[in-house]
């Protein structure tokens, strides 16, 4: 709450603007209103002497010497001018307003987005992405709505109730009372209507989500429903969810159309009101007809859609609160791994690397690497093997220090990578994962995602490495395809190419690899490590993988065994050693258990 | 390459759709026929509308008549009578307004409603080819907004125009009545304010569209960036993200403010509007009651006023509605476009119901392509007999998964013949021939659900015992009954409670559950671990066990096993044979089977 109120403390000069303004618009919309009140008077006394004399303005009384036409002209032409001035002024207060909305929007839409890049690897494992698409999408809006919908709002709609209520009270006290006094009857049955209809609503919108849920199932599962001939079922199921929710819905149209009626009773009632107490006064001369009852008429209709805004307000309070707190949780959160105050320079881009004596664990009791030490060279490559969960994936994490290690320290030419600027850190680490993430944008725009500023030669050349050129040109537009979620779906096995293609493009002398071909079957597999090999060449390579002949082609190997080395060597040696890899080998041969030939098969390459 | 701004994603141009089109009397008609069940409840509403058109009005002249006669006249028993008369008319106006409400809420509902039922039943009715070319998202907003956007064209649309433009009629008599000279003038200025509305509504509807994309502009871009966070961050891109972000963010408030700067411009004008008639009003009016030669009173210009009021609003309100009509009349066009999209083929009236199968198959000269020219399958021939186990082997886009979707029926054969027992299936109805088949499809899909609802998915009349008869066979209770709550556990979301081993065993025991003679099977191609794979391998040799089966292989225990391999290569069969045999043959098998083993 007290953030909230600094955040329209940041904005207060436009606050204060938007307010002025609203003010005026009142104050400018009762003058018209008066000024037409006094014309109807003015007509009416020159017909019926017997009536009162119009209140005239400031008691300033038109000179004698005007005539009923001139006078009358003065009034049409005040109401005019105001008329301008009004709209003048609203189309201004209209887009400070606007102004005012947005500019809170985007600052907060940045700040949250900017906020979210920087967090850490972890962060995002504890929290589920659609709430935080929410924070940023739809809480913003909550928030800055407690700015203008709550507290600007707020002071807006208590001024002028209370400028009308004046104004009313100035002409008839008593009458301005009797027609206000449903008011509070009007309150108070707007706000518990609110409150029973907002769960109605949910639960609608909960049926809705269970009834498209029955759709998106029977989609994507058509083939099995098809196989299995279940169609008559399947609508049996769906015409039931529908059901369900038109009765849901039936049950708040009942009490819409209760409501809302009643409401306008109510407001008839209040007319009523007027007309019946309003008109006895001035039937007996103790009200004049236009700035009395004529402008009494405009005015309650005025203070009925402020008081309307009262209860919108209360039920806004509840939700910027709630999309506040939501929004603050993530520009409070801190930011695990930043880049140090002053940071170092790489020596040379090598590209050797150092584990010492490195433990990492994601929760404090389970450890899930301990006392790493190695040691690669420039140009080598190492594949990394172990059964799940040995940490694989994890130590890969490490050097471009996605997280930080719990103990020890990695080494980049000879630099603590902590002393690194992050940004130099990772342009010297290219990385492609599991299942690569590729954007709804071109090709190209995904093959130079690390490195924007890339030509298009360089482009195609790194998608020509990738062994990506063949497919990318049979797409329709070629390189300037839309693909990604929002565009042409690809292959597994042409999305790892391009994301190989997007790490061969940093040109960094390290590159890692997270076992490119866990997700694709094994004709795929043969076309991604063809890439593989283009890539290791001249880098320090990483590759995770189980792949027998990608183990082999390797320099070293390092076997992972619950978080600790195992193995370290080269792989003629470690075959000949008795340990994971030996069991691996054999494992992935006895298992075919045919005749020797095929094993031999296996060998060879 | 592209001259476009750099963004952090962009959106295919096939994925828009248009957002308005012009009235067209055939779709009108077409909606209308959804509200023939509901004739009563429509001859109801229309009346009523009729009466709300006259009421609304006549509200206003009680005023005027009060004030015209006892008021002025200073008759307080008259003020009386006024008053009981003037809330007599309010009460039944309200009462006419529930029913008003209700009515048109409850019939916009019920075609709501209706279509969505045709909607489904007809998407059960569309083959596998439907399913391939087009995206779930358009599927479900069809379903959603699109049938959203026609109640809202059904149930305001219509009726709230017709109450509207009564009330306007009416307003215009009264004021005809009132003051003919006066009603000049305001029809005089009612072009103009239509001509307003009219102009700044169009405005305002191109940019709340605008506004839309653009929303869905920042939204897809978030989504990505956080579900891309990983890639984002592993590549240095945070900065340069960031600051990609924040000029979407202002593009997006820009067409915010834009709709700002429309409003701000209209709704002083239609103000302005307003009170240049109250000035000319007075103005007029005033000369008009002073000038005893001309018979006009205050009364009159006081009911003028308040009628003008009535006579105004709905010029705004029909433009509103005239734009809503258009939006709903593009859903509309989406939905029936839907509707009338036909299914691939149509069983011939002379299909009958599967008397029953032993289980041969048979494929003569049959050729396939999804897409006309570009063939997927060539002249393949090749003979299953009853209880033989065939795999189907070769490189992505071969056509494995082609022939298997021949034999499901899931796409007829652009020539040849898939024969069963000696029957071609066209003679068969499709569903029929469904029912018969046992289909495991490579993903495991799983309802959201209870196992045994799943397991029964494929007979949900088949009792407790018989699931628990099937999953028996497949050696595989430990495995349920090893779950949090047994059978009763609930799969999740696509299954995701279950591990992937988990899940294909319940897909075999779905299958199971049929007894079907013919099955057709994609095996998962992810690994599990061990103990699970190993029940995998038991629970598939005894689904296999005695039913023609076609499998497209991943693993080599069931490519060993089959009776038959076919070798797939550019839609042909390549190679055919036994394991052995073909290993013998130095060819295309033992290649690939090479490659399995090395990668």
């Amino acid at each position: 709450m007290r953030r909230l109120l600094g955040l329209v403390w940041e904005y207060r000069s436009r606050c204060l603007l938007v307010l002025v303004q609203q003010l005026l618009l009142v104050g400018i919309g009762l003058a018209i209103l008066g000024f037409s009140g006094i014309g109807i008077d003015f007509i009416r006394f020159r017909l019926d002497p017997a009536a009162n004399e119009p209140t005239w303005l400031f008691g300033i009384h038109p000179p004698a010497s005007l005539s009923d036409m001139a006078i009358l002209a003065t009034i049409a032409t005040a109401v005019l001018g105001l008329a301008i001035l009004h709209a003048a002024l609203r189309l201004w207060a209209t887009l400070s307003a606007s102004r005012l909305a947005q500019t809170i929007i985007v600052d907060l839409r940045v700040r949250v987005f900017e906020k979210l890049q920087w967090l850490g690897f972890s962060y995002f494992d504890r929290h589920n992405s659609s709430s935080l698409i929410n924070r940023v999408a739809g809480d913003v809006y909550a928030v800055r709505t407690f700015v203008d919908g709550v507290m600007v709002e707020m002071i807006i709609v208590f001024l002028s109730l209370v400028i009308f209520t004046a104004y009313m009270a100035s002409i008839h006290v008593m009458l301005t009372f009797a027609c206000l006094a449903t008011t509070p009857l009007l309150w108070t049955l707007a706000i518990r209507f609110s409150r029973m209809i907002r769960p109605m609503y949910l639960e609608t919108r909960e049926r809705m989500d269970q009834m498209v849920r029955d759709v998106v199932e029977n989609v994507q599962g058509v083939a099995v429903v098809k196989g299995c001939a279940q169609q008559k079922s399947q609508i049996e199921k769906f015409r039931h969810s529908n059901n369900h929710v038109r009765e849901q819905q039936h049950e708040i149209f009942w009490r819409i159309s209760m409501f809302q009626p009643t409401m306008g009773m109510l407001t008839h009632l209040n007319r009523a009101v007027l007309l019946g107490f309003g008109g006895y006064l001035v039937a007996r001369g103790q009200l004049p007809l236009g700035v009395g009852l004529v402008a009494f008429a405009r005015l309650l209709q005025q203070f009925s859609e402020q008081v309307g805004q009262v209860t919108n307000i209360a039920n806004r309070i509840q939700t910027s609160l709630a999309g506040a707190e939501r929004v603050f949780q993530v520009l409070d959160a801190p930011v695990e791994i930043r880049s140090p105050a002053q940071s170092r320079h790489l020596n040379c881009s090598c590209g050797s690397v150092t584990f010492e004596g490195v433990s990492f664990a994601y929760n404090q009791d389970r450890p899930v690497l301990e006392g790493i030490d190695f040691s690669i060279e420039p140009g080598q490559s190492v594949s990394i093997v172990g059964p799940t969960g040995s940490g694989k994936s994890t130590l890969l994490n490490l050097i471009p220090r996605l997280y930080d290690p719990t103990g020890g320290r990695v080494l980049i030419d000879g630099t603590d990578i902590r002393e690194l600027h992050l940004d130099e850190l990772r342009r010297h680490v290219g990385m492609v994962f599991q299942e690569s993430f590729l954007f709804s944008n071109t090709v190209t725009a995904n093959i130079a995602f690390g490195n924007p500023q890339a030509t298009g030669q360089q482009t195609f050349e790194a998608a020509r490495l990738a062994a990506a050129t063949p497919f990318i040109t049979r797409l329709s537009d070629g390189f300037d395809t839309i693909i990604g979620e929002h565009g042409c779906d690809l292959s597994g096995g042409e999305r790892q190419r391009i994301a190989i293609a997007r790490a061969l493009l940093m040109n960094s002398p390290i590159l890692l690899l997270d076992d490119p071909t866990a997700a694709v079957d094994p004709e795929t597999e043969h076309e991604i490590l063809q890439a593989v090999d283009e890539a290791m060449r001249n880098r320090t390579t990483f590759l995770v993988t189980h792949r027998l002949s990608a183990i082999r082609r390797a320099d070293l190997v390092l076997v992972l065994s619950d978080g600790q080395v195992a193995q370290f060597g080269p792989p003629e040696d470690l075959l000949d050693q008795d340990g994971y890899l030996r069991s691996l080998l054999s494992a992935q041969v006895e298992d075919l258990d045919g005749p020797l030939d095929e094993k031999r098969l296996a060998f060879q390459n | 390459m592209s001259n476009v701004a750099p963004t952090i994603t962009q959106v295919a141009k096939d994925e828009r759709e248009i957002h308005q089109r012009p009235l067209d009397w055939q779709i009108i008609n077409r909606l209308l026929r959804y509200t023939r069940p509901y004739a009563a409840r429509r001859t109801w509403l229309l009346l009523i509308v009729v009466v709300r058109s006259l009421q609304l009005p006549a509200l206003a002249a009680a005023i005027a008549a009060a004030i015209k006669g006892p008021i002025q006249a200073g008759n307080q028993a008259g003020v009386a009578w006024a008053v009981v008369g003037f809330l007599a008319l309010a009460v039944s106006t309200q009462i006419v307004a529930h029913f008003r409400q209700r009515l048109a809420l409850e019939l916009g509902e019920s075609v709501v409603h209706d279509l969505r039922n045709e909607l489904f039943a007809h998407l059960q009715r569309l083959q596998m080819k439907f399913y391939v070319c087009t995206k779930l998202g358009r599927i479900i907003s069809r379903l959603t907004s699109d049938v959203e956007n026609v109640r809202v064209g059904v149930q305001e649309v219509m009726f709230i125009a017709m109450v509207q433009s009564g009330q306007m009629l009416m307003a215009a008599l009264f004021m005809l009545w009132y003051d003919w000279v006066l009603f000049l003038v305001v029809l005089g200025l009612a072009p103009v304010l239509a001509g307003i509305n009219y102009y700044f509504r169009r405005k305002l509807s191109k940019a709340h569209r605008a506004v839309q994309e653009s929303f869905s502009r920042v939204t897809a871009t978030l989504a990505e960036s956080i579900n891309g966070i990983r890639t984002t961050q592993a590549y240095g891109r945070q900065a340069r993200n960031a600051e990609l972000f924040r000029d979407l963010a202002e593009d997006h408030a820009g067409y915010h403010y834009e709709i700002a700067s429309i409003h701000g411009r209209l709704l002083p004008l239609l103000d302005m509007n307003s009170h240049f008639f109250i000035a000319i009003l007075l103005l007029l009016g005033g000369f008009r009651v002073l000038n005893p030669s001309i018979d006009a009173s205050l009364g009159d210009l006081i009911g003028f006023f308040l009628m003008a009021g009535l006579f105004f609003s709905p010029l705004t309100m029909l433009g509103l509605l005239y734009t809503q009509a258009l939006t709903s009349m593009a859903a509309a066009e989406r939905v029936f476009g839907l509707l009338d999209t036909p299914p691939d083929w149509e069983d011939p009236p002379t299909a009958i119901d599967v008397p029953g199968v032993c289980g041969r198959v048979e494929f003569r000269n049959v050729s396939f392509e999804y897409l006309p020219g570009t063939q997927v399958l060539q002249n393949i021939s090749f003979v299953a007999k009853p209880g033989q186990t065939v795999a189907l082997v070769g490189h992505t886009g071969s056509g494995k998964t082609t022939v298997t979707n021949l034999v499901a029926k899931f796409y007829l054969p652009t020539s040849g013949v898939v024969m069963v027992d000696d029957h071609d299936l066209l003679e068969w109805k499709t569903e029929s021939w469904q029912q018969h088949l046992g289909i495991m499809v490579q993903q495991s899909f799983l309802f959201s659900g209870t196992v045994m609802e799943n397991i029964r998915f494929s007979r949900p009349r088949a009792s407790d015992q018989e699931v628990h008869d099937a999953v028996e066979q497949l050696n595989c209770m430990d495995v349920f009954l090893r779950l949090p709550d047994g059978f009763q556990t609930q799969v999740g979301e696509r299954g995701g409670n279950l591990s992937l081993g988990q899940r294909q065993l319940v897909c075999f025991a779905r299958s199971l559950l049929t007894d079907p003679k013919v099955l057709v099977l994609d095996e998962a191609s992810s690994s599990v671990d061990t103990l699970t794979e190993m029940h995998i391998q038991q629970a598939l040799r005894q689904l296999l066990k005695g039913r023609t089966s076609f499998v497209v292989a991943h693993r080599l225990s069931t490519i060993r096993e089959a009776n038959q391999i076919l070798v797939l290569d550019g839609g042909q069969i390549v190679e055919r044979g036994t394991h052995t045999g073909l290993l013998a043959k130095q060819g295309a098998y033992r290649e690939l089977y090479r490659r399995f083993l090395t990668g």
